[in-house]
């Protein structure tokens, strides 16, 4: 070959059972995106479920989806896309070698995902509050009591029953994208990352950019059913 | 190693080729300004009281902003398109998924109202279900009476 033998020099991030590093960059890709298509396919089950309830019970989805807050849910989504806009520079810092940038954007990034979460915590403690609980848990005098429109529908458990499992699963990927995030922080500050190695960071965006995603399908769907 | 390097099933010059895509920050800047756009519309469809032509709607405007940050903050519209086949038999298996669960759903009803054995046998289930622990309790009773 007529390359020089600069760029053939094998890198020391290259695995030994890895031929080349684009060979490597290309499995760490190929795993990812295998891993992103299961998380669709269970989330698919849930929205199925959600799906169903709203066929069979639509005026109690209705009158149930009322109860959330949609300002809530509205800065939520903000706070998301934010979130992937500035994880997708990243991203793009890790790609020319803007470490300040990288650690920047990652911050950020881990940031919102708190603020996610914080807002979800005052979402979920006025849903206790109020009894609006799934299945055995629902309050039917607690919830009369703040929206007499409930008391009208006999499975308006079942909608709380989805609302805790979809929103519980999706915030439980946040939890995790916090953790997966500051682990890829803490490697960024030792830089282990370079404009030839950073697939690593470019995985975790994948999967910060997946749980951004479910959220654009669920915000609609549970918070602005009419 | 052979004398011929690959990568995602091509021929490559070198061993260590990659085909690293960097997009702009505007492109990324547009984006973000186009997703916070149809977030402003999710809502507004949510007010247009469109009855029930609002869930293909909200669907519609949820897959538009799913498909930009699919191509361009994940890279999709750049990738080898190998990922992009791969994502898509998702989608394709959850359409599957939906569709038969969806037209077993649609007829079952009929064919349940035929047999004469529709929602109340549903509702008799959903029933017991709530009454179960007492049911439980009263059977035990009975059951250390009979002994």
């Amino acid at each position: 070959m007529s390359s020089s033998n600069a760029s053939n020099e094998r890198p020391a991030w290259v695995a030994h059972h890895f031929d080349t590093a684009g060979q490597q960059v290309s499995s760490a890709k190929l795993g990812m995106w295998l891993f992103l298509a299961t998380e669709a396919l269970m989330f698919s089950g849930l929205f199925l479920a959600y799906f169903l309830i709203r066929k069979l019970h639509p005026d109690m989805v209705l009158v149930a989806s009322e109860e959330l807050n949609k300002a809530y849910g509205g800065v939520n989504t903000v706070v998301l896309i934010f979130s992937s806009f500035t994880m997708a520079l990243g991203v793009r810092a890790a790609q020319v070698g803007n470490q300040k940038s990288l650690e920047r954007n990652l911050m950020i990034t881990i940031a919102c995902a708190f603020i996610f979460m914080g807002v979800k915590y005052i979402e979920y403690s006025a849903k206790i509050h109020h009894g609006l609980l799934p299945w055995n848990f629902f309050d039917m005098e607690k919830a009369a009591h703040h929206s007499s429109a409930l008391a009208a529908f006999e499975y308006t458990p079942m909608f709380f029953g989805i609302y805790f499992t979809m929103t519980g699963l999706h915030g439980l990927h946040v939890v995790i994208g916090i953790g997966v995030l500051t682990w890829i922080l803490i490697r960024a500050r030792r830089r282990e990352f370079t404009p030839d190695n950073y697939v690593a960071v470019e995985n975790v965006g994948l999967y910060w950019h997946i749980v951004d995603l479910v959220w654009i399908f669920l915000f609609p769907l549970l918070y602005l059913v009419k | 190693m052979s004398e011929y390097v690959f990568l995602n099933g091509k021929r490559v010059e070198s061993p260590h080729e990659s085909h690293h895509h960097i997009s702009p920050v505007i492109v990324y800047v547009a984006v973000f300004g186009a997703l916070l756009v149809l977030t402003g519309l999710t809502y507004a469809v949510s007010f247009a009281n469109l009855g029930p032509g609002s869930l293909p709607v909200a669907m519609l405007v949820a897959t538009m902003k799913a498909s930009l940050v699919v191509a361009f903050f994940m890279h999709l519209a750049y990738e080898d398109r190998f990922y992009l086949f791969m994502f898509l038999t998702s989608l394709v298996l959850i359409a599957l998924f939906f569709g038969f669960v969806l037209f077993d759903v649609n007829a079952a009803g009929a064919l349940n109202d035929e047999q004469a054995v529709g929602m109340p046998r549903l509702e008799e289930s959903l029933k017991a279900a709530e009454t179960a622990p007492v049911a439980a309790e009263a059977e035990a009773a009975a059951h250390d009476a009979g002994h």
